[in-house]
Parts: C-alpha cells; structure tokens; sequence
C-alpha cells in the first residue's frame, strides 16, 4: 500500500501549487500601492480620515448620531455656525433679528452660495428643507417639531421662520437644520408615504447630497466609509493645506484602528477605543491623544419615587458617601470631576458650583435624618447599569462598595439598554439607580436640564429620576422661554442650585470624549485649542469641521 | 425517475417546510426581545407621530400572525421590508453584503477542500511519521484557534510587521468596484477585463478567507486522513491492486474517493457555516459581507434585515446540505446505484 501512497504525487502537486499561489499573491504584494486599503493612504493626498461606529446616514432628515452629524456638518450648511466659545455665528444667514416676543426669528441670506450642482441657494430651498425635516419625523426634527409654527420665504434671499412659543435656544438649534437643494431632491423622488412628495428624496439621499457644504459626496458604501472631496467652489474659499478629501470608516475594532493609524492610513479614532487601546496608540510615533469635553456626564438617576431613594436623605446619604475622585482619577482617567448637572462645558453651567466631594461623615449625618435609617436592612438599592457600555459596571461596583460603607446594600444588576428604555417607562419598574450617560441636544445648558428634569420628560430614559416637580418645570420652561441669552443662562444657572438641593441624581463625572489623532501632520484646531486652554466647540460633529483643517503629506 | 432523483426532490421537498419553521422561529424570536424597533430606528427623541407612522407601517401594531403574513407576502414579491439600519430595502442590503461573503466564504471553500485533502493524504501516507505528527499538531493548533484570533495576527503581522498584502476591505483606495453582474469583484472584473481590480481584490481575498478557512481546514484534514488509514486495510482495495489495476485508478477511484465520504459531508456544513462565522473576520478585516450586517441588523433590532439574513442563511444551508447529498452520492455507489437510500 506504501507503494501506492508513494505515487500519489497528483495531490502532492495541488497542494504545492496552491501554496504557490498564496506566497505569489503574498510576494507580489510587495509595498506601494497594493497597501492601499479603503480609508488607505492615497499617496501625498491631503485627506482625513476618521473612524466612527458606522457609516454616517447623509440624509439631513434622518441623520442625528455622531458619525451623522459630522457628515452632515461638513456637506450642508446652515443657517448658523457654533463657534468655539460657545456662542452661534453666521454661516448662510448673514444677519437675522427676532421679535421682542421672540416667536418671529428672520435671516437675510448671502447671495452667493451655490449647491454642489451649480444651482444658487435661495430661501425656497430654506423652507423646503423645514417642512421636509418636519414631515419626516426623525434625525434632529425633535428639536423644532413643538416650536416651529411656520416658516416662509419672504422674498430670494430672507426667510422667516414663527416659533409656538417663545424659545430662547432657538438659534443654537439652528445648526441641526441643514439646507437641501429643493430642486435637486424634487428631480429625485420615488413613490412614497408622503403624498405629492413622495418619498421625499430619502431613497436618492441615502447615497447622494443635496447640499452647498464645503464637502460633496463622492462615494458611500454601507458598512464601509463615506468618503466626500473638496468643493471647489465653495463660498467660503480655501486654505491651500485645507483636506482635499476626508472619509468617515465604519469600524472600531481595535485591531484594525491600530493598524491603521501604525500605517498612517487614519488621522482620527472614534472614541470608544478603550483606555488600553488608546495608551497603546499614544505610544505610536506622532500620535496624540485628544480629550474634549463635550458635555456628556454619567448619571446614576435615582428613582425619587420609590423606597427608599423617594427620601432625599437617604438620596443625599448616597450622593455624600460616592468616591468621585476614584471614578475621575483612577476609573476614567483624563475626564473630571462633575459640578452637577451641566458640564463645565455647556453655556449656562454654573460656575459658582464646586466640584462634588465624597465627605462621609456628612453623609452619616444624612442616613440619620432618613426615615429608613433605622430599616435599612428591610431595603436594597437596584443599581442598573448597561450591558452595552461595560464601563458603567466599575461605578456601579464602586457605589455598591460605599454604600456599603453606610450600611446600605445595593444590587448591581447588568441590563442590556432597550430593557433598560423598557424599565423607565413606568414609575413602578423604573430602577432605585440607573447608570446612564447623557449628551446635550444642542450648545446650552437647557438641552439637558429640559429633558433631564422637566416633568415632560418622564418615562423616558433621559430621566430615571420621576422628579416631576412642579417648580422646576416652571423655572425650566421660564428659562428656555427667554430669549436674552445672558438672561437666560443665568436662569440656568439659578436652576442648577435647586436641582443640586434635592439630590435626585449622583453625577458621577464629566465624561471626556477621547480621540488618537495623527498630530505630527494634521493640524487640528480644536484639538490645538484643547491642548492651549482654551474652549472648543461642543456641538456633536462640529469639531470635525474639515474646512478648518490642515494636512501636510510632506510630514508623515 | 429512479430511486435517487426521488430522493433529492423528497428532499427539497422537505426543505420547504425547514425553512418556513426557520422563518417562523426568527420571526417570533425577534419580535419577542424587548425594545420597540420604530422607536429604536427613529431615535430617543423621535416625535412620537413619525414613530407611530413607522410602526404602523411595519405593520407592528398588528398581531404576530398578521404581521407574518405581511412578511411572507412581502417576501412572494422580493420585497424584503425596509432596515431600520441602512433606510433602504433589505433586499438593496442583501444585493450587496451577500456576494461579498459568498466570495470570501468560496475562497475559503477552495482552501479547505485543496489543504484539507492534502494535508490528510500527506499525513496518511506518512502515518505515524514525522509528518504525520506535524500535521497532527498543525490540527490541534488550527482547530483550537478561533477564526478571529488568526484574523487578528494576520491583521497585526501583515498590517504593520511585514505590510505585503493589503488589510482591510475589498479594494484599495483609488480603484472602484467592477460593474455588477454577480457581485464578487474578482468574477465581475474579469467579465469586464479588469485585471488589476481582479488582482487586488483577490489579494484582499487572502488574509481573511485563510483566518476563516484554518479551523475547518485541519479539521477535515484529520478526517481525510483518519478514513484513508482506515480503507488501506480494506480488502477491496488489495483486490484492485490484485487484479492489476493501474496505480492512479487505485488511488484515485478505490483509496481517496470513498475516503473523502466522511469528510465531504462535515466540509459541507462546514463551509456554510462559514456565511455566519465570518461576522468577526468581517469586522477585523473591514469586510462589508452579510454576517456582520447580520450582527448589526441583530444589535439594533432591525427585524426586516434580521428575518432576512436567516432566512438567506438557512436557504444557503438547505441547499449546501442538497449539494452534498449529491457529491455523497456520487462518491459512494450504494447511494448512487439506488441501494442505500
């Protein structure tokens, strides 16, 4: 038998020439252009690249999650602008005024911009792309759906919009309304559920722009990158070593982000790369690691009206008794400590508020005001933190750890995050503890003291707390009422001492937003504001506005 | 029509009914974890009239029988439903994802059944040899190593230790996909003539249909060479010899094709339980296939995509299943010639 196994060279012969194959297409692929990858490196090509959970939604009546609005900030233009300092300049809208009541908002338009097609931009296109984002019901339409009244074009270049109400951050909302091109969309419509207009263009938007941006659309593959050049005849001009290019990958595993910024085939990480993942891509040569604040803290939401965190002692005891140094310092190093509700970040935080300090004999003296003070065995805490963001898991662990300190017991319990929506939505089911991290709608203070605590907002996984109190609904709904801005921040401000006073919330930390970045040949200019003290935008995706950028290919 | 064409129409006769029960369970299965897939697809903040819009035409307001009939009616006509992930038809998705782990699963087929044959019948011929034995350790090693794991350290050793092949995605940056015909670039490119796009997406091809192929690869390789050792010893075997046959026929017809039985039908399971292993291979590698759409349908309760992707998983089972049945058959007479069935 040996015999004939021995002539069995046919086989033998396969199998040499497919590994032959393998070590050809391996040896072939020699350096240089086959390294190209999408997102790869494009020779000298001045491009940004940046990773993000997936690829961005285009359609500015649908996007709304990160990796969508730096899409979108950088193919549409707005009305508005958000400025690092915080405050909202002009972008299409060259000047604008509003009523003394505040409900009349009109902007005069520049009367030179013209969409990626040619076509001029014209105040239709404005009151297109409201009714268009109204009508479909999604992405950003919540911010404008209980305010606006009406909008029209009063004549090319002036557009007025009429609010319900009077609503003081309507301007900062502003720059979630992107302008479509009516014609171009109205050329591109398919059957749809919404009567004369059909699908709206959203089937043609999913791949393409209707937009004036300082970027176009040049290719968008699902699952794998958007990638968007320079508009060449954008109204705003160029810098010569602005981006010629950039792209949005849809990707954080953490092996492929490292090899891509090793290869310097990515400028910018998402930021859900873990804190290993990030000190090992600091170690890269030329790589830096960018910290911005943008107003997102990490709430542990009490349930006030549920025993025993219904009694503002025993809520108070707790929020005494947390170790917020441990959590800034050692569990999320390079964020800091919250104040409160609102970031230090956001216009209309309270600067008169101190860092919240763990102080366990204040939080004895607390217990023993709490009527379940002598019962605490009787009762335990339900802390509820997500299955999604593992990180959650480490402060509820360390809460369960003082607490304990107390005599209070609390069960940490894993749920994955639709149960969790699920839980909140009656009073009954609604956790004692919730771990939930929570980002501001738009660049003030009242994005997320309106959802966060306004009776309106109950049942909603913005708010575990069923705070439903009447004087803070009425001192909320005052503030963003107003329409002088310093007026109105000071409101806010006002409103953060109460909210602070009945301890509805533990606020565990100021979360910063963290990002490897390829600093040896991208100029960043909010990441460089970061680094020189200074403020930078918190809108979400306007950090990102490419525009402002520089690339030098020569440096890498 | 003989015994074994009844066989086969029995047979897919029955995979009908497979198939409906798969769709039934995923239907229910998906509908039954918590979350509400119109809000989760609208947003937190969604007013609630788009969200009741949404789910009213989803047809989610109805009970599951109602919404089943829906679906399947749906289906009869090729639409899909829309995802709640990518805002368009499923079947755009399916379109799209579907060719791109067919052709990394295909070239994953081509290096299990080449390596596994030939690593089996090397490690036969040398049984108890050193061969033998480096085969044997190659096994354990590349059976006990997840797909993923390999697909990293190819990642790491080819992305930056020794930067040879290209990494990530389907094609390098600069080159667009063929036009589409089947949708597997290196198919669609040589239709069109495109020989560079052929050989770069081919070349993307290699890194992650070797990481998906090393665990089934050594794992028919063990049974190739367990059944080979086996049928040397057969009688009929030394009959053939015996009666002067020529080396190759003995070889070919009599040792290695009732050898490879056992492991045609564990290949075959194998390669198309690779369309839903690849979902981590696809995600390391940048690989925009159907799995990781799969994975992602199934993280946002995307319930159209969702039902969808298990559906074409399952059809893809039916029919590798059906496929080799037939190479069964042809492998083994008794099948063939009617006297096994």
């Amino acid at each position: 038998m040996e015999n004939y196994l021995k002539r069995y060279r046919g086989l033998t012969l396969i199998g040499l020439l497919a590994i032959s194959l393998v070590l050809v297409l391996a040896g072939c692929g020699g350096g240089g252009e086959q390294d190209k990858a999408p997102g790869a490196d494009g020779g000298g090509e001045r491009i940004i690249r940046i990773s993000e959970a997936n690829v961005p939604n285009i359609d500015p009546g649908v996007g709304s999650d990160y990796s969508d609005s730096i899409a979108l900030a950088n193919i549409y233009d707005t009305l508005v602008f958000p400025n690092h300092d915080g405050t909202t300049g002009p972008l299409l809208a060259k000047d604008w005024e509003a009523s003394d009541d505040g409900l009349v908002w009109t902007f005069n338009l520049r009367d030179d911009v013209k969409f990626h097609n040619g076509d001029e931009l014209t105040a239709e296109d404005v009151v297109f792309s409201v009714e268009r984002m109204l009508a479909l019901g999604e992405g950003y339409s919540y911010l404008f759906t209980d305010v606006l009244k009406e909008v029209k074009a009063l004549d090319t270049y002036q557009v007025q919009f009429t609010l319900e109400k009077p609503f003081g951050p309507f301007l900062s909302t502003l720059v979630r309304m992107c302008v479509l091109n009516k014609d171009q969309v109205m050329e591109n419509i398919q059957d749809g559920p919404y009567g004369d207009m059909g699908d709206y263009g959203k089937e043609w938007l999913i791949t393409n722009d209707a937009g004036s941006g300082p970027y176009m659309v040049e290719e968008l593959k699902k699952q794998e990158y958007l990638r968007g050049v320079k508009f060449e005849d954008y109204w705003g001009g160029w810098d010569e070593d602005a981006p010629e290019a950039f792209e949005i990958l849809g990707t954080t595993s953490p092996s492929t982000i490292r090899t891509l910024m090793t290869r310097k085939e990515l400028e910018i990480t998402d930021q859900w790369q873990t804190k290993e993942a990030l000190a090992a891509l600091n170690d890269l040569p030329g790589v830096e690691i960018n910290g911005a604040f943008t107003g997102t803290i990490l709430n542990i939401m009490f349930n006030t009206k549920k025993a025993p965190t219904d009694d503002i002692h025993f809520r108070r005891a707790l929020s005494y008794v947390f170790d917020y140094a441990t959590v800034a310092e050692q569990l999320f190093p390079g964020s800091r400590k919250a104040r409160g509700p609102i970031s230090e970040s956001l216009p209309g935080f309270n600067e008169d508020l101190q860092p919240l300090e763990r102080n366990l004999e204040k939080a004895k003296e607390e217990l023993a005001k709490s009527k379940y003070a002598d019962k605490l065995d009787e009762y335990s805490v339900e802390a509820m933190w997500m299955t999604e963001v593992p990180d959650e898991e480490k402060v509820a662990l360390l809460l369960q750890a003082n607490a304990e300190e107390l005599g209070i017991n609390v069960d940490v319990v894993k749920v994955p995050w639709l149960s969790y929506v699920d839980q909140v939505a009656a009073m009954e089911t609604t956790p004692h503890a919730g771990l939930v991290f929570v980002s501001p709608h738009y660049n003030e203070a009242g994005s997320i003291l309106e959802p966060r605590y306004h009776s309106r907002s109950t049942g909603t996984w913005e708010q575990g707390e069923w705070l439903q109190d009447p004087d803070i609904d009425a001192a909320i709904d005052d503030a963003i009422g107003t329409i002088d801005t310093e007026e109105r921040l000071a409101k806010y401000a006002a409103i953060q001492e109460q909210i602070i006073e009945l301890a509805p919330t533990i606020w565990s930390f100021d979360q910063a937003e963290e990002r490897a970045y390829q600093a040896s040949y991208i100029h960043w200019p909010a990441a460089e504001k970061i680094k020189n003290g200074e403020p930078a935008t918190a809108v979400m995706g306007y950090m990102y506005y490419f525009r402002e950028f520089k690339v030098y290919p020569d440096k890498k | 029509m003989n015994k074994l064409h009844r066989y086969f129409l029995k047979r897919l006769f029955y995979s009908i009914f497979v198939l409906i029960g798969l769709s039934i369970v995923i239907f229910v299965i998906a509908r039954v974890v918590p979350g509400d897939p119109a809000r989760m697809a609208l947003g937190p903040r969604a007013p609630q009239f788009a969200v009741d819009a949404l789910r009213e035409e989803m047809h989610l307001n109805n009970n599951l029988p109602t919404q089943y009939f829906y679906w399947v009616k749906g289906v009869a006509t090729g639409d899909l439903g829309k995802s709640l992930v990518t805002k368009r038809n499923v079947t755009e998705d399916i379109k799209e994802f579907l060719p791109a782990t067919l052709e990394l699963v295909a070239l994953s087929a081509v290096f299990v059944i080449m390596f596994s044959i030939l690593f089996g019948a090397l490690a036969a011929r040398h049984k108890d040899k050193w061969i033998d034995s480096l085969i044997r350790v190659m096994a354990y090693t590349g059976v006990a190593m997840p797909s993923f794991v390999l697909a990293v350290l190819f990642l790491l050793f080819f992305g930056y230790i020794w930067p040879v092949i290209p990494v990530l995605g389907r094609l390098s940056a600069g080159l667009y996909a063929p036009p589409t015909f089947t949708g597997l670039y290196t198919i669609d490119s040589l239709l069109v003539g495109d020989l560079e796009v052929f050989w770069d997406a081919l070349k993307h091809l290699l890194l992650p249909a070797l990481a998906l192929a090393v665990g089934p690869l050594f794992q028919e390789a063990r049974i190739v060479r367990s059944s080979m050792t086996d049928n040397m010893t057969k009688d009929y075997l030394a009959s053939a010899v015996a009666f002067g046959m020529p080396d190759r026929v003995v070889m070919g017809k009599y040792l290695l094709k009732p050898s490879m039985i056992p492991a045609v039908s564990v290949m075959g399971l194998d390669i198309a339980a690779m369309m839903g292993n690849a979902f981590l291979v696809e995600v390391i590698f940048n690989w925009p296939g159907i799995s990781r759409f799969g994975m992602e349908a199934m993280l946002h309760k995307d319930l159209n995509a969702i039902s969808a992707v298990i559906v074409v998983f399952g059809l893809i089972f039916v029919l590798v299943n059906i496929l080799v049945d037939l190479i069964v058959a042809y492998l083994d007479p008794r099948i063939r010639l009617g006297g096994g069935v």
